[in-house]
């Protein structure tokens, strides 16, 4: 992170605009950094001087059940498998979107993430995607007339076909 | 007298057929506007702003006004619920209204939730009507000084409440502040950290950062934990009724209600802070000056009435400087005011004069909002609960297409959509590595407000930085900050100190 403000400290150096001797719009960032940055040299100064030393929390972290079971979070060995899985996903949601078209794309992840999640039962699996993306193109595109992504080449023509079906114009 | 004489007017303009219909209206698109993670209420109300174009104007206005009332409670529900702000103003529920849910209070939570948006609307709605133009007046003394400090307040409070270590926290401020300086400058136009990417040059805006962080990350958290079957399964039965709080109870909060309610009425009236600030301000006021304030982020109602009141008082609030000098005191009745000037209308001081059955119209229409919301909230608390029926994967998936919907809807930008999913990640990795996400998100929301009141100040006093001390009530508002942030780091050294004292004598003791 030291080094990440670093760079943006010098990325922030080379915003050049005349200001005419008022003040610029690069000193905001560079103050920020620079309390970034000793910030970090703080924080890896403590841990080499004193691991477990004076450390001051915020008020909510000391109140109890809340900060307990936050803490807790990190000592569980979780599941990376699954945790792959879901990260892949959404982001090949997101990048084949435009492709696929919301009503595709949508109804291929309601089918396959509940499945990576552990949801072991293909047929209620497939309905969902199916279903569920029917009715959220029927709600945002019919109800709230909101544009989403109709994709490219077949399936653009498979999305406006479905559009003109639900009587979308 | 009279104001209420004109008050009983403004309500027989509003209940005739056509304007209680448009009521209404507003009041459920509002509510699922705010319900729906990604869409906001500005959202909302900007979209809701085409169908006014062939309305008069007074039932556009009552449209806007319906929506933007009921939009500041709506969020509560998925906040609490799921632990995705539909608001940014919702997000101080996460902290505490989320911790009940998942213990099993959900219904309880919500009720605190919706008792105290009723009382701050309320109040907020009767100081309106009749404290309009001397409260309008003490805002305009305010200037950019002053609103700086006021998010510097807000900055420091939630600096000083979340996250385990106070040097994370800031840390994750400070990441917020930055990432909401990409894009062009608004005063001088220099492009900054766009590295020539066209998306950036747009800059990151704060509800990608919020509904991938707090959405999609708390679903690839959840993921990595394990989805429960259904969440019924962690023993929430009680989520499914709704539950309000008792009297003896709300009467034990009633400074809280009180403290909350002034605290979104005062922040309301001020230009530019809305209903995000006063949420946030009231909420660490409530940590710092409450009975009950150490308990805060852990489930405490308290931690609910401060914000949710104070985030419903400032739509009262907010109308002030909006009907009494035509100065929006919030994003929504930014578009609000411009609903005025399409229909021909300027609000200020001659709009008392020349359209007096107007103004009372609106000001009757905050009241019935206010009541129609929370009779809404009420009934719609319950068949929103079934979604917890699901099974949490099911219920996850919809909520990563919420998000999608809620980021692509705002600005039909396909690059939007790999930035959530991008704050979906570091939201996941600051939960695992406790780096506290609310510090973040605050300063990507409040950092645009603090940059551009902390450059006015400076250009307009000659560089001099000290006029942010030197003027009482600027310099007041930075000394609390300071006081705020001081207070963990001398806890921390005193509890030591005390620590060490206690050390010699534990060791004499057994020998």
């Amino acid at each position: 992170m030291l080094a990440a403000a670093g760079f943006f400290y010098w990325a922030a150096g080379r915003i050049d605009v005349d200001t005419g001797g008022r003040i610029g719009p690069a000193v905001w960032p560079k103050a920020i950094i620079a309390m970034l940055a000793l910030l970090c040299v703080y924080e890896i100064v403590k841990r080499l001087a004193s691991p477990s030393g004076f450390s001051a929390t915020g008020i909510v972290s000391t109140a109890g059940p809340g900060s307990a079971a936050e803490g807790s979070a990190e000592s569980e060995p979780g599941h990376p498998k699954k945790l792959a899985g879901g990260i892949a996903l959404v982001a090949a949601y997101v990048f084949s979107a435009p492709s696929l078209g919301f009503f595709v794309s949508t109804a291929l992840f309601l089918a396959i993430f509940p499945w990576v999640g552990g949801l072991r039962r293909p047929w209620l699996c497939a309905a969902l995607g199916v279903a569920g993306s029917l009715a959220l193109v029927v709600v945002f595109m019919r109800i709230a007339y909101i544009s989403l992504p109709l994709g490219e080449g077949p399936f653009r023509a498979f999305s406006i076909a479905l559009l003109r079906l639900l009587g979308v114009s | 007298m009279e104001s209420l004489t004109q008050l009983a007017a403004g309500f027989a303009g509003l209940f005739t057929p056509v304007n209680f219909a448009v009521l209404v209206i507003g009041l459920v698109i509002g509510m699922l506007v705010a319900v729906l993670p990604g869409l906001t209420l500005v959202m909302g109300v900007v979209l809701a702003l085409p169908f006014t174009y062939k309305m008069g104007v007074t039932p556009a206005l009552i449209l806007l006004t319906a929506m933007y009332t009921s939009g500041t409670y709506g969020g509560a529900i998925t906040a609490i619920l799921f632990r995705i702000p539909g608001e940014p103003m919702d997000v101080p529920l996460i902290w505490d209204g989320y911790p009940m849910a998942r213990r099993g209070e959900a219904a309880l939570a919500l009720g605190w939730s919706l008792v105290a948006a009723l009382f701050g609307g309320l109040v907020a709605a009767v100081v309106m009507v009749l404290l309009a133009k001397p409260v309008a007046s003490i805002a305009l003394s305010f200037s950019s000084p002053e609103f700086f400090a006021i998010v510097f307040f807000g900055l420091a409070s939630v600096v000083t409440l979340s996250g385990a270590s106070l040097v994370n926290s800031l840390i994750s401020l400070c990441l917020g502040l930055l990432i909401a300086t990409v894009g062009v400058d608004a005063i001088y136009g220099a492009e900054r950290f766009a590295f020539g990417l066209p998306f950036l040059q747009d800059g990151v805006e704060f509800l990608l950062v919020m509904v991938g962080a707090y959405g999609i990350g708390e679903v690839l958290a959840r993921l990595n934990t394990g989805f429960a079957a259904s969440p019924r399964a962690e023993g929430a039965q009680a989520r499914f009724r709704t539950s309000f709080p008792r009297l003896k109870e709300m009467l034990a909060m009633k400074a809280t209600f009180a403290r909350g309610t002034a605290t979104g009425i005062l922040v309301g009236i001020v230009p530019g802070a809305g209903a995000t600030v006063s949420a946030f301000v009231a909420y660490g006021m409530e940590s710092q000056y409450g009975r009950n304030g150490s308990a805060l982020g852990t489930g405490a109602a308290e931690g609910i009435v401060a914000a949710k009141s104070a985030a419903t008082a400032s739509v009262g609030g907010a109308f002030v400087p909006l009907l009494t000098m035509g100065i929006p005191g919030s994003g929504a009745t930014a578009i609000i005011l411009a609903a005025f000037l399409l229909h021909g209308v300027q609000p200020g001081p001659q709009v008392f004069a020349s359209s007096p059955e107007l103004v009372n119209t609106v000001f009757a229409s905050v009241f019935a909002s206010v009541i129609g919301m929370c009779i809404l909230g009420y009934f719609a608390i319950k068949p929103l609960c079934k979604v917890l029926d699901a099974p949490e994967a099911i219920v996850s998936a919809f909520v990563v297409v919420f998000c999608f919907v809620g980021a692509f809807a705002q600005r039909n930008n396909v690059s939007d959509l790999y930035v959530i999913a991008i704050f979906g990640v570091i939201g996941f990795l600051f939960e695992r590595y406790r780096f506290p996400l609310a510090p973040l998100v605050l300063g990507t929301i409040l950092g645009p407000l603090a940059e551009s009141n902390f450059m006015t100040t400076m250009v307009s006093f000659n560089n001099d930085w000290t006029v942010f001390f030197t003027r009482p009530i600027s310099g007041g508002i930075l000394a609390l900050s300071a006081a705020g942030l001081a207070w963990p780091v001398a806890r921390a050294w005193l509890a030591r100190r005390r620590k060490r004292k206690e050390a010699p004598n534990g060791q004499t003791q057994p020998s």
